[in-house]
């Protein structure tokens, strides 16, 4: 038992280093690879569903018909236009921790 | 004196700190509780608000603190009064106000629903502290950012040697973004290509020495190797003053840098300020590790490296030019700030990072952890500093760093070349992140009003312009100063917010308020010092001598001073007003904790 619960403090350590190095050095991309997918998604359910928000594109019959495939994203989606100051606002406002 | 010593202080700081101290904070006064919902969790979006495994968070948010501001500012420390009274305030600062300013601020967030400083100082204490704030953080931008341009534009002007491995970062920046965001390279692969090409560079500077060397000659020839500007600089000649020119080579350099900047400050983030960053933090931490482990090893391995050059002490208030003042207090408070205490820590704390915290329990490795790993940052350039006395400050620094780094085998020449590159890399990528916090900063602030200033072009032509005025008054290390004052206001403000919502949720608010009270009063005193020995030792010889640049220059940095002075004394009135209020009436029990499910 001593044994293994070495190993797994060990294991346990490189995990906390390999985290800890990852953060250093991929996460900032990850991070900005999400965000720039965000953007894309947005623009799409605006195309798709921008009568929520009052930006009637598509006739709400076609709408109807894309909306099952966006329904996992409408939640995040509406709470992440409710913070910005304009829906339509980009990164290049965006105060980078300020 | 000698670095293992200083290596075991450190290591016995940090323990010390962190187990009797902070640990006790988050037990007794936050209460942190790992089975009450954050932010990240209750608002997750899958882009701000994200919960993140604790050890990614902790090495993303050191990254995103450590810059160069715990190098620059224990160089000119060491320089001015001496190792002593460096290391003191380096020890007790992180112990007792640093961890605590950094800590806080992610926890003030996290406990009001992952919003920013600003925007609890507009709920908590008055509407136009917001306002107040982004003045206030603009300012306090255009000063380091005046001071890295000048920084960099003197050593690139005056070490060949560097500029062909700052040219290659670049470029390298450039198509890292490229590779990983269009053809979708992997991470490993284009690191080892684009860091390795720039490491390279980096040490085959000495072969290239000669042709920027004729580059600057052939600059300098353009107006016959006489001076664009002439201007009184105090630190010159070990501080008695003298006269500082500014040839064309140095004013190429800068303008150099402010392209680079503006291209970093008005092109998306992916495609250059980020992946340079990201390639110039390789260098830098290779650098710092084998420095650190070089400093630690030094005593055992070559001893010549490891014994303290310059004096422990050198005086409570030495003399700075002919007119100029630097006492021990307030200055040297301000002047080491990030491996100490840092306002830039609280403001990126209290969003990027608070916004991921997937547990409470997180708060405090994560916060405070990042400031101790900070302070060793600090600690490390100080030794540098400290061991190597030969030259200018920042040659001393390269030079000691790069003894250190000789220690694991590594030539001394190249060791050196690589701890110079470090320095400047570092300044360089955060100089242009800091330009585009001000473009920002200064579209949110004047936006609104101004129409024009929404364009970014605008905003960033104008923060650039700005910059390099400053640049011209040639006095860097009051530059640093006043950033320094601003930048520990800034800690002092976000405390002083800590201390009133702990007031505002009836909990005890002496481990902040205390540091607050502190921070404040040596922080608003060293700006009037500096404002003071920028008026008698830069603005009047130069206007005496009828040179207009230096003294719009010199004349701009005391306006800013004074503006800094006046915006601290408005936040800190309401913030004592709100303090009051909520003291008097007690604020209703903290809301209890959503259930995690």
């Amino acid at each position: 038992m001593p044994t293994r619960g070495l190993t797994d403090r060990l294991a346990a350590a490189r995990d906390a280093v390999k985290h800890f190095m990852y953060g250093l050095t991929g996460y900032e991309f990850a991070r900005h690879a999400v965000e720039m997918r965000h953007e894309m998604e947005a623009v799409f359910m605006v195309v798709t569903l921008g009568d929520l928000i009052g930006v009637p594109i598509l006739p709400p019959i076609y709408s109807l018909r894309l909306l099952p495939y966006v329904v996992p994203e409408i939640a995040t989606w509406k709470r992440n236009l409710a913070r910005r100051r304009e829906f339509w606002e980009k990164e290049e406002y965006d105060l980078h921790g300020v | 004196m000698n670095t293992l010593v200083a290596v075991i202080i450190g290591a016995l700081t940090v323990y010390l700190a962190y187990t009797l101290y902070a640990r006790r904070i988050d037990r007794n006064v936050i209460q942190s509780d790992p089975k009450r919902a954050t932010p990240a969790t209750l608002y997750m979006d899958g882009v701000d608000f994200m919960p993140t495994n604790r050890n990614i968070l902790f090495g993303y948010h050191f990254k995103s603190i450590a810059a160069a501001g715990p190098i620059v500012g224990a160089i000119v420390a060491a320089t001015l009064w001496g190792w002593l009274p460096a290391i003191v305030w380096l020890v007790l600062g992180v112990s007792f106000i640093g961890w605590a300013s950094d800590y806080s601020a992610i926890v003030i967030s996290v406990r009001n629903e992952g919003n920013s400083l600003s925007a609890v100082a507009h709920r908590l204490v008055s509407p136009r502290t917001r306002t107040v704030l982004f003045i206030f953080i603009f300012f306090y931008l255009l000063l380091v950012a005046g001071a890295f341009v000048g920084i960099m534009a003197g050593v690139l002007s005056a070490q060949p040697r560097t500029q062909f491995g700052i040219i290659v970062l670049v470029a390298m920046g450039l198509l890292l973004g490229q590779m990983l965001y269009r053809w979708r390279t992997g991470l490993v692969g284009a690191t080892i290509l684009t860091v390795g090409i720039t490491l390279v560079a980096i040490l085959a500077g000495p072969w290239t020495e000669e042709i920027f060397k004729g580059l600057n000659a052939a600059l300098n020839g353009i107006t016959g190797n006489a001076p664009i500007v002439t201007y009184f600089d105090p630190t010159l000649a070990n501080f008695k003053g003298a006269e500082a020119k500014i040839m064309p080579s140095l004013l190429f350099w800068a303008l150099a840098i402010c392209a680079f900047c503006y291209a970093g400050s008005v092109l998306p983030i992916w495609r250059m300020a980020q992946p340079v960053v990201y390639v110039g933090f390789w260098i830098t931490a290779m650098a710092m590790v084998l420095g650190l482990g070089g400093a630690a090893l030094a005593s055992f391995v070559k001893p010549e490296v490891a014994q303290f050059q310059i004096p422990a002490f050198k005086g409570w208030n030495p003399q700075m030019g002919p007119a100029g003042i630097m006492p021990l207090w307030p200055m040297l408070f301000v002047t080491i700030a990030c491996g100490a205490i840092s306002g830039w820590h609280a403001l990126f704390g209290a969003v990027g990072t608070a916004r991921q915290i997937e547990n409470e329990a997180d708060m405090l490795p994560v916060g405070g952890g990042s400031m101790f790993t900070e302070f060793l940052l600090g600690l490390l350039a100080l030794l540098a500093v400290s061991v190597g006395a030969k030259g200018a400050p920042v040659g001393a620094f390269a030079s000691g760093l790069g003894g250190f780094i000789s220690v694991w085998g590594v030539p001394l020449q190249y060791a050196v070349s690589l701890a110079f590159a470090a320095f400047i890399v570092i300044v360089l990528v955060v100089t242009q992140l800091i330009f585009r916090v001000m473009r920002v900063t200064l579209t949110e602030w004047l936006g609104e009003v101004i129409p024009p200033f929404r364009n970014q072009h605008v905003a960033s032509f104008i923060s650039v312009i700005l910059a390099l005025l400053l640049v011209m008054t040639g006095t860097w290390i009051y530059l640093w100063q006043l950033f320094g004052g601003a930048n520990q206001l800034m800690a002092a403000l976000s405390l002083l917010l800590v201390t009133v919502w702990l007031a505002s949720v009836g909990k005890n608010w002496l481990y902040a308020g205390l540091p607050t009270i502190f921070m404040y009063i040596t922080t608003v005193a060293s700006i009037l010092v500096t404002a003071y020995n920028l008026y008698f030792n830069v603005y009047q010889p130069n206007l005496a001598a009828g040179r207009t640049l230096p003294v719009i220059g010199s004349g701009l940095m005391v306006l800013v001073a004074l503006l800094l002075v006046v915006a601290a004394a408005f936040i800190g009135i309401d913030g004592w007003r709100a303090f009051m209020r909520y003291l008097r009436r007690p604020a209703a029990a903290p809301k209890a904790a959503p259930a995690r499910g």
